[in-house]
């Protein structure tokens, strides 16, 4: 649609790493699939601790403890789901820039890893007034309720780049 | 105007079109697939996301400040209730084109990979775990603990792998 999303696009399809990718399937079969074992770990952590945020799941460790085993599994896989989308990316950029979803999903991954990071900061700087549900920041279950939304709404918006990106390419 | 031009209009409009489920981005049969595909993607998110917390603490590598009956109880109802809705979004998806996810080799492999990832959890559970408050507090859990653990996750991760190869070799 925009003249300049296919001028990116066309610089990135131009890059010897693009034209490598492209034409080789199981590339982008093994790259999705470690993208959908990471985003795994990310959603099925997000679950457990927003949901103990929130007291739907009252057994457990205390949140400082969840917090603090859970969030570096998040942080690490984070780090290959950027990877791996990258390399998605370039290997098929118009795919990409031309489908809204693709970039509602770029803004929504900003939006929860400043707000996880946030959330990370608070709880290791006051473990006790986390840990305990009465003294717990009423911000804590907006927070839960909106990173849950934000993850499900990344994970729609990541399969439906695959259904629309035609219809704007 | 004939009655056949009629009958074509009709037929050639986007909800009729929609009903046969043809590609049209604006109607809602066309979005049917990909939503509970999508739901699916959820599902086993949780599904892997959850049993990999329990697997890296047989690992002993996370979570050591835990008990591993304590991550099993605290972690394992997520696994299982994901796994329900997984199974059921994964009927669905099945019956769209169960002639074709029947035949094809990926979608035999998944159920092997799964059937192999139950058989491991069976063996776990009639084995080492039998005695775990031998171990439970232990950083680095027993062998069998460990091998169990690491299977778990080489076996479901094969799941996935073979679950989105599926999508590349059948008729979208």
């Amino acid at each position: 649609m925009e003249p300049t999303l296919h001028h990116w696009a066309n610089h990135v399809a131009a890059t010897s790493l693009s034209m490598w990718l492209v034409g080789r399937e199981w590339m982008i079969v093994i790259l999705q699939s470690i993208h959908i074992v990471m985003l795994s770990v990310v959603f099925g952590c997000a679950v457990v601790l927003n949901l103990r945020v929130l007291g739907i799941s009252a057994r457990g460790r205390p949140i400082s403890a969840l917090v603090r085993s859970l969030i570096p599994w998040m942080y690490g896989a984070l780090v290959v789901l950027l990877i791996t989308g990258a390399l998605q990316t370039i290997a098929e950029p118009l795919r990409e820039f031309v489908a809204p979803a693709f970039w509602a999903k770029m803004t929504m991954v900003l939006i929860v890893f400043l707000l996880t990071a946030a959330f990370d900061r608070a709880v290791r700087r006051n473990q006790d007034r986390w840990d305990n549900a009465s003294s717990r920041p009423r911000a804590a279950a907006l927070f839960a309720v909106v990173s849950l939304v934000l993850w499900t709404a990344i994970i729609f918006c990541g399969r439906f780049i695959a259904y629309t990106w035609n219809f704007y390419a | 105007m004939t009655l056949h031009m009629i009958l074509q209009t009709l037929q050639n409009n986007p909800l009729a079109a929609a009903i046969r489920g043809e590609s049209d981005p604006i109607q809602l049969t066309t979005w049917i697939f990909p939503i509970i595909e999508t739901l699916h993607v959820l599902s086993i998110a949780v599904v892997f996301g959850s049993i990999f917390l329990v697997d890296v603490r047989l690992l002993g590598l996370s979570e050591r400040d835990s008990t591993v009956s304590q991550v099993s109880r605290e972690i394992l109802p997520y696994t299982w209730t994901a796994f329900g809705c997984a199974v059921l979004t994964g009927s669905l998806l099945f019956m769209s084109k169960a002639d074709q996810y029947f035949y094809n080799l990926q979608f035999e492999l998944k159920f092997l990979f799964m059937f192999l990832a139950g058989v491991n959890m069976l063996i776990f559970h009639r084995g080492v775990y039998r005695h775990v408050l031998d171990w439970d507090g232990a950083t680095r859990p027993p062998l069998g603990a460990r091998v169990a653990g690491g299977l778990s996750i080489a076996l479901w991760i094969a799941v996935i792998f073979m679950g989105r190869w599926i999508g590349f070799t059948t008729n979208a």
